[in-house]
């Protein structure tokens, strides 16, 4: 884009700067709509596995319902508490939503399509994703009001718990497409099963990886059956409670839009990004970002499909599936994977 | 790829306690602290290996190019495997003195024998270091370990105190250490022991002054010299004794060996930088050891300020600055280790009627006509640490003194001596108390029976015959191999 | 151009937070000051070219310490007034410390305009290999020449955990624990029965 941009007369950093900012605003308004759409989504696979109707009175076939909610809240008086630390209690959700749009920044949506193609691209998508946790504990804390509190405190055990076993799996993806670039992990995955069909989910010792990086991506974006942090039997709304109207929103979208994000890393590490499942030339007519949002939305459709399904954990038995169960699996897999690879791609 | 089959045959007595380290914590964490006396003798056989691995290397004196490990980081010669060969010794002892101490209050744990052996494996690495990275990460992985053995007796306060004090205080000093190492290798573009020593060959930057003083002052507190000292009477007191045992001895060692090797080695080029800096310290020790001990009550804090004062000796040695003084300090360290060992087992043997440590010295009073082989034994280990004649701890003294006024040093080894005479007043009165004062009947009249009571009996009988003047016997074959280990650190190749 | 922006908005900002964060009064702002600091310096890293140590800060600095940090500061119930009353006593000390800090640092900063201070020469030997990215890089360095010292400070890391349990961990007998693998071994006939009480009988268990 760059280089189009050059062509109209710009010099180079003018160029750049205006294509990087079209970049973003193409990842950016896409992405709210796809929110927009996947919260009426989410409502609706939820209804339909509780046999009842879901939103079904804004727009044809309520298709305009999360519109509706957006324009209400957008109407509605922000009330900041008289006790809360003002400042923080105003900045939390802004920094949920940013952090949640930021790491989409080096996401591939197809061969060539990312905004940012850097060399640590896991390693960032890790970073930022481990920044999302300040939103919560800081809304938390500003809001001077004990269900925030505790569900602050939930959070950050529960997003450091995680992450260290997201980071092992992420070890293993590493290991076997030898690098950190997402666009070279899912070149490396063409063919990858038996030279047919493409993705690492169908290595037998990825398999059990994909596994837990699924349940890690729910607890990591704290939806059922880890949504510990809004558990309304017992925190109201958790780190929500104090919030209104946009302040509201702005948590709701960055919420989804992180919950986007581990979907389309599923898709990424897993099944083979925005190529087609099956390694056969007819099927790459097809373009690839096609693959890419079948693949993502597939998963957005797994997160509903648990959220209506699971009953929510109790937090001990959270924290001990987090550092029982798949942290020493995880290294386990590390372990099994360096050797395996050792062997026989290294011998 | 480089090939390390030489370097990791090197470094066997590292894998070694690394491995076992490793199996044993799993033992813990499965069996639980009911396997601790299992897994306290694996850990004693693990030690006892390492120690004949050690032993060839120092019997052969071996040194140069062909024992340096890891492109120079690690150097497995005959001066190492002396230091190894005390620091394993201490470890056993310090391992088969625990099982009693903490059963006695129900705290043996299976953790104690796992960190005392990762501790051992910091000191290995401290001893061998020939890099300003392996010094450093050697002496973090023994520290680490020494803080939490400080405060094993987690529900006593004054073991959670020593603890606290001596992870503050030797992170303050860690501090110093790696500040000083930062600008060393700043202004000599190095961590290397030998290429610091070449850089710095000639005329002194300043900032490179800076790097030496702060690298000294940080080991200066590893070896708890004046003015670096304030912790160790807290924290020898508050520690578990078996505990104590260990800091008084193997760590000691360690950094003592380390000290050498720095000072010779890396700041070898650059003896007048740093050798006033060093008189300064070994005669404030011998002084403040000396004078700080005459008012102490308890038995452990007059051991600790005794140990300050016979660094202060260790370092007249180093002051000397030549091999033969090299050669010197580590005939003092055996000494030392034997006496400090001597001196703990009759501290952890003394018991009053219901089984709790006796340290207060005036509950000691009339000991001889209780216990009269005890008795002997803490006179002897009083003589000898005093440096009395006809004991062994003399001869230690004498050797360092002798290198000192070879090297010219007279007016340092005068003063030394001079020193040492306040020195014997304290350790003196500790034997009156012992054999003149009226019985406080505190301590117990029988000593209990047992593997365990065997095991400090027999230690405390081998470490005395050492220190008697039957340790006489001894003395060529000690000095042959300190000059063989010394010659290995002076080694130029 | 660009680069000189970037390079000037995050050096300003890390050093106004890091000001901040001994400047503000509320512990917890500063501890989200010093996030952003670590923030800026990954920016300046990233600058560099070394971003891998960049996203390690972000990783492990900003996502696991300092969230430790802030759970920790805020849960402290800190007495600012105090403090406030330390300070004062503490007040002449504080700047005789200061005064030392500012004669080294004029002190050297003199010396190295003297010229009499001489840093040592750069002979490329931490260079990244070239063609190669700076993971790369770093791994070849870790797992080639320093693998006896990576491992180490491994083990140092493990002394660490050791000390920790070892220091805090209590076997609680208080509390009934899940024994999950039980629970799950248990079946319906072992936890029920079939009785057919006769009328007027009942039923012992």
């Amino acid at each position: 884009m760059t280089a189009f941009f050059q062509s109209l007369g710009m010099n180079y950093e003018w160029a750049w700067f205006i294509a990087t900012v079209c970049g973003i605003l193409l990842i950016a308004l896409p992405l709210m709509l796809a929110v927009a759409m996947i919260i009426y989504v989410d409502r609706k696979v939820w209804a339909a596995i509780n046999l009842r109707r879901g939103p079904n009175v804004v727009g044809p076939l309520g298709l305009l319902q999360s519109f509706a909610d957006g324009l209400k809240v957008f109407l509605q008086e922000t009330i900041i508490p008289s006790a809360a630390n003002k400042g923080i209690f105003i900045l939390a959700p802004i920094v949920t939503f940013t952090v949640a749009l930021g790491a989409w920044a080096v996401i591939p949506f197809d061969a060539g399509v990312v905004l940012a193609d850097i060399n640590v691209g896991l390693l960032y998508i890790l970073a930022i994703s481990s920044l999302s946790v300040y939103g919560v504990v800081m809304a938390g804390w500003a809001s001077n009001s004990k269900y925030p509190f505790f569900s602050a405190m939930r959070a950050s055990a529960q997003m450091i718990s995680y992450e260290v076993s997201i980071g092992f799996i992420l070890v293993c993806v590493v290991l076997y497409a030898g690098s950190f670039n997402l666009t070279e992990i899912v070149m490396s995955q063409k063919g990858h099963g038996l030279g047919i069909v493409n993705g690492y989910v169908f290595n037998i010792l990825l398999f059990p990886m994909w596994v837990m990086f699924f349940i890690s991506s729910l607890a990591e974006t704290q939806r059922v059956p880890f949504d510990l942090t809004e558990a309304e039997s017992e925190l109201v709304a958790g780190y929500q409670t104090e919030y209104s109207s946009m302040s509201f929103a702005l948590f709701w979208l960055g919420e989804y839009a992180n919950i986007l994000l581990m979907c389309s890393l599923n898709t990424i590490l897993f099944f083979g990004g925005w190529l087609p499942p099956i390694d056969w030339a007819p099927l790459y007519y097809v373009p690839g970002i096609i693959w890419f949002l079948l693949k993502t939305f597939f998963f957005f459709f797994m997160f509903s499909w648990v959220m209506a399904t699971v009953p929510r954990y109790r937090y001990d038995q959270l924290m001990r599936l987090g550092w029982k169960i798949f942290l020493p699996i995880s290294l386990l897999f590390v372990v099994l994977i360096s050797g395996w690879l050792m062997f026989t791609r290294y011998a | 790829m480089t090939d390390f089959s030489q370097s990791l045959a090197l470094i066997a007595a590292e894998e070694l306690l690394t491995v076992v380290g490793l199996v044993l914590l799993l033992c813990a964490a499965w069996m639980g602290d009911k396997a601790s006396r299992m897994i306290s003798i694996v850990a004693v056989a693990a030690l006892v290996a390492c120690a004949f691995i050690a032993a060839p290397a120092l019997c052969g004196g071996l040194m140069g190019p062909e024992r340096v490990a890891f492109m120079g980081q690690y150097t497995a010669d005959a001066f190492a495997a002396f230091a190894k060969l005390l620091i394993y010794a201490s470890g056993i002892a310090s391992l088969i003195v625990a099982p009693r101490f903490f059963g006695q209050v129900g705290a043996m744990r299976a953790e104690y024998p796992i960190l005392i052996l990762f501790a051992v494996l910091g000191m290995n690495m401290m001893v061998s270091a020939t890099d300003f990275l392996t010094l450093y990460i050697g002496l973090e992985l023994n520290s680490l370990a020494a803080y939490v053995l400080a405060s094993f007796l987690r529900n006593d306060e004054r073991s959670a105190e020593a603890g606290l004090k001596y992870f503050v205080l030797g992170a303050l000093a860690s501090g110093i250490i790696l500040f000083g190492m930062s600008l060393t290798y700043g202004f000599t573009g190095s961590t290397n022991f030998t290429a610091v020593a070449l850089a710095m060959d000639g005329t002194l930057a300043t900032g490179a002054l800076f790097g030496l003083i702060f690298v000294l002052a940080g080991l200066a507190f590893k070896i708890s010299a004046v003015p670096f000292h304030m912790w160790t009477p807290d924290v020898y007191e508050g520690a578990p004794t078996p505990v104590t045992t260990f800091f008084a001895t193997a760590p000691k060692v360690a950094a003592l060996a380390l000290t050498m090797r720095v000072a010779l080695g890396a700041f070898g080029t650059q003896v007048d930088a740093w050798q006033q800096i060093v008189i300064f310290v070994s005669l404030a020790s011998i002084v403040v050891g000396a004078l700080g001990a005459i008012g102490q009550s308890n038995i452990k804090r007059l051991l600790a300020y005794s140990s300050i004062n016979n660094v202060g000796f260790l370092l007249i040695g180093l002051a000397a600055a030549t091999q033969e003084g090299a050669s010197a300090m580590l005939v003092y360290l055996a000494i030392y280790v034997a006496m400090s060992v001597a001196g703990f087992v009759v501290v952890l043997m003394l018991r009053d009627a219901e089984g709790r440590p006796v340290e207060v010295i005036a509950d000691m009073a009339g000991l001889s006509r209780t216990r009269p082989a005890l008795a002997w034994a803490l006179a002897a280990v009083m003589f000898s640490l005093a440096g009395i004649p006809p004991l062994f701890g003399f001869w230690g003294k004498f050797v360092v003194f002798q290198a000192a006024v070879n090297a010219d040093l007279i007016a340092l080894a005068a003063i030394g001596i001079a020193a040492s005479v306040i020195g014997a007043f304290y350790y003196l009165k500790v034997v009156k108390i012992v054999f003149f004062d009226e019985p406080a009947n505190v301590v117990a009249e029988s000593g209990e029976s047992g593997v365990d009571a065997l095991a400090h009996k027999v230690m405390l009988l081998i470490a005395c015959l050492f220190i008697s003047p039957l340790g006489y016997l001894l003395t060529p074959w000690l000095g042959e191999l300190a000059d063989k280990a010394a010659a290995a650190l002076y080694f130029v190749g | 151009m660009i680069h000189i922006i970037a390079f000037y908005l995050f050096a300003v900002l890390l050093i106004a937070s890091a000001v901040l964060v001994i400047m503000s009064r509320n512990p917890v702002h500063s501890v989200l000051w010093l996030i952003l600091a670590f923030f800026n310096a990954a920016g300046l890293m990233v600058l560099v070219g070394a971003e891998f140590i960049a996203m390690l800060l972000v990783i492990v600095y900003v996502g696991a310490v300092a969230v430790l940090f802030l759970f920790v500061v805020m849960m402290l119930d800190i007495d600012f007034a105090e403090l406030r009353a330390g300070f004062v006593k503490n007040f002449p000390l504080g700047i005789l410390l200061a005064v030392v800090l500012l004669a080294e640092l004029v002190l050297g900063f003199g010396a190295y305009r003297a010229g009499t201070l001489k840093l040592g020469e750069a002979d490329g030997t931490a260079a990244t290999i070239a063609g190669r990215s700076n993971i790369e890089s770093i791994g070849a360095l870790l797992y080639g020449e320093y693998l006896f010292l990576f491992e180490a400070a491994g083990l140092v890391l493990l002394v660490a955990m050791i000390g920790a349990i070892v220091l805090t961990h209590r076997e609680r007998t208080d509390t009934r624990g899940q024994n999950v693998s039980k629970q799950n071994k248990r079946r319906a006939e072992d936890a029920t029965v079939n009785v057919k009480p006769e009328v007027g009988k009942g039923v012992t268990l």
